[in-house]
């Protein structure tokens, strides 16, 4: 082998290995590549595109839109579940999150938001904030930033009722809680579920109840001192509201096999009236106004958990939060952002929560009652409007606190924790990692 | 240059990019992982050395020591399960023990071709809350409360994941064992039957001797395969409930990517990568001490 076939082969095999290992690399977005005045933007959403209720509304959404900003051309992404967040991380630690992004208000997207990676849209919303509930308004950041633009408040504990079950088997809707557990037997010797809720994916006890309960049997004052630091998550009255968790459990009162149940399974049971009672967030009558018959729709309501004993809350009280909603990449130009900007707007401001609220959203933007919209949608703005608030858990706790206890609310469902014991391990892990 | 420099330069000519490449996506991987073991990392913000702290955290915590548990399960029933099972199938079917064998052969392979999450989605189907099974006991006894406890058992939860991943991975076992028995030249197991060896000798002296060293290499595979389960016990349980179903991959994937702990879920995947070559070397003395017994 001759010096020159020698020195070609070293070089071409050298010239290979970055070309092998970028070949499935992501390739950039040309902005305006054409020159026409187009801007391209990337958008990564969370969304089920199998969803057959959601995908075809948000793309519903997309296509009103381009049509009303032709000059704005959106190229979308999706991850749904864990697959989202994971994507996320990755696309932020990499050097390559999208245009826009869907955040998560609180520590969800933290890993984006803290890293200064988006921007603060306070100028961009200037004038209009009280145009939003004020809920929606809180300031996200260390300093009051607002990092996403809240589509929804979720309210995520809602008792929905099956009101002609109840009337068959001589029931009433229940005013306390005891009320509430003399009723099981009657609905489970009639073979059905006293209460739905389907918890294997563990958030569910923690978001759509243990927040609801925290309300109800410690008020919403001690909540604030928790959050501050001035009261203890091992306090009596917390353990108190897990201790209902739990006898709910062992007085059957909830879905049979609750924790092996895939989330979904409990909508199932309710709209197959199977169940007389199903605990789930608003989100839901999303998916209600498309699987509920009419007839169906005009026995269903929505309530709120009866009192408990000793309650410190409110009475009808439930937890509620803002919602998610999209936020803008921190690297964008001003014309990117003003872009970036419009499509925001135009989704959690008037024009696209009308659209959403006629899905069945319940918009963090400020509408007035929707008079022609699905029944179970008016049931949800009705509600709503009639029921105090309390914080949503993992709205106000960090990502490790609130994994490990609701891991825990199953351990003491199965009996392997006491309600004590799962107090005194998030106590311990909120200190240690901080409020 | 002369000859034998230009020889040498040659190799390293080709071996560079595969050399470049094997250090681009494991050797710098597995060093930065190693790197980010020793610190607090947590996804922004520049990492904080905390040495061995990740560590020792991990093996004091319960949650890990019960997923270590459950990942030697699963290598249990890899290793005295599915090989030992492969190498039977294997072997009646070489031995046409059994009428319709390509059949059967199909079968207990296709397994293996199917996704693990739609395997996931299958079992979930037959054996959930709101499965076939559950339906169908819940019909003929009018109990319809019933559901199977022992998913809800701390202890028993991870056995009907090692039932789905004994009917899964048995079939490539089979298929490795079945190719090598088919290598043996069929005139030692005639010349032993005339001398009148009778199926079991000729099982234990003649073919499992031939046979150590493809189930040294089985079982290598087997034990890598199960420190790094991940994906049908995700799909299937998440680990749950409460931990119940957790394996050390999940520990890790929950700390790091729903927990943002970095440098804490780095710590966990350095001590797969050493339970994975500690087995595989106990294995290796285990094979070469059966190996020297048969030569």
């Amino acid at each position: 082998m001759n010096m020159k076939r020698l020195l070609s082969t070293i070089l071409i095999s050298l010239l290979l290995v970055p070309a092998l290992l970028f070949a499935a690399g992501t390739k950039e977005q040309a902005k305006d590549s054409a020159g026409d005045g187009i801007i391209t933007l990337s958008v990564y959403h969370f969304l089920d595109q199998t969803d057959k209720t959601t995908a075809p509304n948000f793309q519903y959404l997309v296509d009103v839109f381009e049509k009303a900003n032709p000059n704005i051309r959106l190229t979308f992404e999706y991850g749904y579940g864990e697959a989202f967040h994971d994507k996320l991380q990755t696309m932020a630690m990499s050097g390559q999150l999208p245009d826009i992004v869907l955040l998560y208000p609180g520590e969800r997207t933290s890993q984006v938001t803290n890293a200064g990676l988006v921007q603060d849209l306070r100028p961009y919303l200037s004038g209009h904030e009280d145009e939003f509930a004020d809920m929606a308004m809180q300031g996200q950041g260390e300093n009051g930033e607002i990092w996403e633009l809240p589509e929804d408040i979720s309210i995520t504990s809602i008792m929905f009722t099956n009101n002609r079950l109840l009337k068959e088997l001589g029931l009433a809707l229940p005013k306390t809680y005891e009320e509430l557990l003399a009723q099981g037997p009657v609905i489970r010797a009639a073979g059905l579920i006293p209460i739905s809720i389907a918890n294997k994916d563990a958030w569910p006890m923690q978001s759509c109840v243990a927040g609801m309960l925290v309300e109800r049997a410690c008020g919403l004052p001690w909540f604030d001192k928790a959050i501050a630091g001035e009261a203890r998550f091992d306090d009596p009255e917390f353990v108190y509201a897990l201790q209902i968790i739990k006898d709910l459990t062992d007085k059957q009162m909830l879905s049979p096999g609750t924790n092996q149940l895939a989330y979904g399974q409990g909508l199932d049971d309710f709209v197959q009236e199977k169940a007389v009672y199903f605990i789930d967030g608003g989100w839901t009558v999303n998916n209600m106004v498309g699987e509920l018959t009419a007839e169906q729709k005009a026995y269903m309501s929505l309530e709120s958990f009866p009192d408990i004993p000793n309650q410190k809350g409110q009475s009808l009280s439930t937890s509620a939060t803002a919602g998610q909603g999209f936020g803008m990449n921190a690297k964008l130009s001003k014309a990117e952002s003003d872009a970036a900007w419009k499509w925001i707007w135009f989704y959690s401001g008037p024009e696209g929560s009308a659209i959403r609220q006629r899905f069945g959203r319940l918009p963090a933007y400020n509408l007035a009652e929707p008079k022609d919209a699905d029944p179970m949608i008016q049931k949800l703005v009705a509600y709503a409007g009639k029921v105090p608030m309390g914080y949503v858990m993992d709205s106000v706790l960090a990502a490790e606190p609130i994994g490990t206890f609701n891991i825990n609310l199953q351990n003491m469902m199965f009996g392997t924790k006491t309600p004590k014991q799962v107090a005194q391990e998030l106590e311990a892990m909120v200190a240690a990692v901080g409020r | 240059m002369t000859f034998s420099q230009q020889k040498r330069m040659s190799y390293y000519a080709f071996l560079a990019p595969g050399l470049l490449l094997f250090a681009s996506i494991i050797i710098f991987p597995v060093a930065y992982s190693l790197t980010l073991s020793f610190t607090s990392f947590g996804g922004y913000g520049t990492p904080e050395f905390i040495g061995l702290g990740n560590y020792a955290k991990i093996i004091s915590d319960e949650v890990f020591l019960h997923s270590l548990r459950n990942n030697l399960l699963i290598v249990a029933i890899s290793v005295f399960g599915q090989i030992p099972l492969g190498f039977l199938l294997a072997y009646l079917l070489h031995r046409k023990m059994v009428r319709n064998g390509d059949f059967y052969q199909t079968m207990i392979f296709l397994p293996i071709t199917i996704s693990p999450v739609v395997v996931a989605l299958l079992w979930n189907q037959i054996f959930s809350s709101s499965g076939m099974v559950v339906a169908l006991i819940r019909r003929l006894t009018g109990e319809s409360q019933y559901v199977i406890r022992i998913f809800e058992d701390r202890q028993l939860a991870i056995l009907p994941i090692l039932f789905v991943l004994l009917w899964m991975h048995t079939g490539t076992y089979m298929i490795i064992f079945y190719a090598n028995l088919q290598k043996m030249t069929p005139s030692l197991l005639e010349a032993a039957q005339i001398d009148g060896a009778n199926e079991s000798q000729m099982m234990i002296r003649i073919i499992l001797p031939s046979m150590v060293g493809t189930i040294a290499t089985t079982a290598i595979f087997a034990i890598s395969g199960s420190l790094k389960a991940f994906d049908l016990i995700y799909a299937m349980t998440g680990g749950g409930p409460a931990h119940f179903t957790e394996v050390i991959a999940i520990y890790m994937y929950i700390n790091t990517f729903k927990y943002y702990k970095y440098g804490f879920g780095s710590a966990a995947s350095m001590i797969i990568v050493l339970l994975a070559v500690g087995l595989i070397l106990l294995l290796q003395y285990i094979s070469r001490k059966f190996e020297r017994r048969f030569e």
